[in-house]
């Protein structure tokens, strides 16, 4: 687990993308700098209550959060953040999670 | 494409749907091939173009015993055979072949040959969405729908309508899987499967599969009517998953696509709409202008709920059933041609002579990536 989420930006326009794309959308430049995100607003929040082929699932929360650096993403969310709120970013393994900012 | 140059001539499905624990899905492929082939009058030996997915074209020629010129194992999900329609269109009018089946089928509900749930975790969305638990467009369309229902003002009651009719068509096909009546209290009670989706939010899966033959227009059978492509247009990769999901592809292609079509959306009897989730029947259908101002509400409580605008005939996906993964996208096109041969029983619209249907699918990180829509036109 670290603080914050990883983002490439265009090396050419500077658009942000998560995932990595090979080439960027916008101008088709190849080369991207890694940055980080740490902050996004929470937009929408679903809960996956069940799950087809899974018999002890627990239900788990996911949002659509616009991120500080603008890219928006899905992410799972580690608590009872609500739409609106203003949540902290982290990664786990390739996945990005959000929790309440502390 | 060029239009009005070629035409679906046979429609037909499995001998059965829902539960088929006897027949492998290559099996249901040919099954449902060999219904098409008898619709129209044709033999194995009239097909030189097969097109599929969710198995390999060249295997269900081989066990039909048919050794064609061109072969189309486009794969992107529920788009797939709308994409096959205008693939076989152009290879026609290029001269590599002349007569294409187009199947689909899949064991979903009996799981016959069937693997284990859950996509590849080297897919985009196991890397990056699948660890904290979306698995599959049940789970991760819950967004989209939930920014449609904000953005555009839609209740869970106007989604109803779209479930709740679409149940009323299903009830006048007689290989629906719910034919039941579905009422709007029975649609606000089900379990949420991922909020807000509930149970009939969600398509049944079942077993079987369906075919068409396509052609040029002189191959349809002596004393039906042709159904013609008018036009036909598809989007891929759109945004690059960079919007909201509150667009389709067809966005970036209704204007031309009625412009080819040389009708408008007021000129159309009958839609197939891909019906994977309500929401997206109303995603598509207002891309393609056939919702007035974007009043997606207006367009499920009156358009749908009180005129009762003919959309999705057969009872959909929703009632009618999908065939597990690329599924449903065939079923609307064979709908469609039904409909405009005066061939649907029941559930017959009226002088049906104009039909639009829809592809979407591909799902590949937030929402789905491709998207086709075609107008169908009856010829006497």
């Amino acid at each position: 687990m670290s603080g914050g989420v990883t983002i490439w930006r265009c090396a050419n326009c500077r658009t942000g993308y998560f995932p990595e794309p090979l080439l960027c959308p916008r101008c088709h430049g190849g080369k991207f700098d890694v940055d980080r995100v740490h902050e996004a607003v929470v937009e929408e929040i679903s809960i996956i209550r069940h799950m087809i082929g899974q018999e002890n699932w627990t239900p788990r929360r996911i949002a659509n959060v616009l991120t500080s650096s603008g890219p928006r993403m899905t992410v799972g969310l580690r608590d009872e953040s609500g739409p609106g709120a203003t949540i902290e970013l982290f990664e786990e393994g390739t996945a990005p999670f959000g929790r309440a900012k502390k | 494409m060029k239009p009005k140059t070629i035409a679906v001539v046979g429609a037909a499905e499995t001998t059965r749907m829902g539960r088929i624990p006897d027949m492998s899905v290559i099996g249901l492929h040919a099954d449902a091939a060999l219904n098409a082939l008898a619709d129209c009058g044709l033999k194995p030996s009239d097909i030189d173009g097969v097109a599929t997915a969710g198995a390999s074209p060249v295997d269900l020629a081989h066990y039909l015993g048919i050794t064609p010129t061109y072969a189309d194992g486009t794969s992107v999900g529920g788009c797939s055979f709308m994409l096959h329609v205008r693939h076989a269109a152009a290879a026609i009018n290029e001269g590599l072949c002349n007569t294409v089946l187009i199947t689909h089928g899949e064991s979903g509900r009996s799981r016959v040959g069937a693997g284990r749930f859950g996509g590849s975790a080297s897919s985009l969305a196991g890397q990056f969405e699948m660890p904290y638990g979306p698995s599959g467009p049940p789970t991760m369309f819950t967004i989209p729908v939930l920014r449609y229902m904000k953005t555009y003002g839609v209740t869970e009651e106007d989604l109803a309508m779209v479930a709740v009719v679409q149940r009323e068509w299903a009830a006048k096909n007689p290989h629906a899987v719910y034919r039941a009546p579905l009422t709007m209290e029975e649609y606000l009670a089900a379990p949420l499967v991922a909020d807000p989706l509930s149970r009939y939010d969600c398509v049944p899966v079942v077993a079987g599969a369906q075919a068409i033959i396509v052609a040029r227009p002189d191959r349809a059978p002596k004393g039906r009517p042709g159904v013609r492509v008018r036009a036909h247009r598809a989007s891929y990769n759109y945004d690059n998953q960079e919007g909201d999901g509150l667009q389709t592809g067809i966005s970036t292609f209704a204007a031309a696509l009625w412009q080819e079509a040389g009708v408008r959306p007021d000129d159309i009897d009958v839609a197939s709409i891909y019906d994977d989730y309500p929401t997206m029947v109303l995603a598509q259908a207002n891309d393609l202008g056939l919702i007035p101002g974007n009043d997606l509400a207006r367009f499920c409580r009156v358009t749908i709920g009180e005129k009762r605008f003919p959309v999705n005939t057969w009872g959909g996906m929703l009632s009618a059933g999908q065939p597990g993964g690329h599924a449903g996208g065939l079923n609307g096109i064979s709908e469609a041609v039904l409909q405009l041969q005066h061939r649907a029983g029941e559930r017959q619209v009226k002088d049906a002579r104009l039909a639009v249907t829809t592809g979407y699918g591909m799902t590949m990180y937030r929402y789905g990536g491709t998207a086709a829509a075609a107008i169908l036109e009856r010829v006497e």
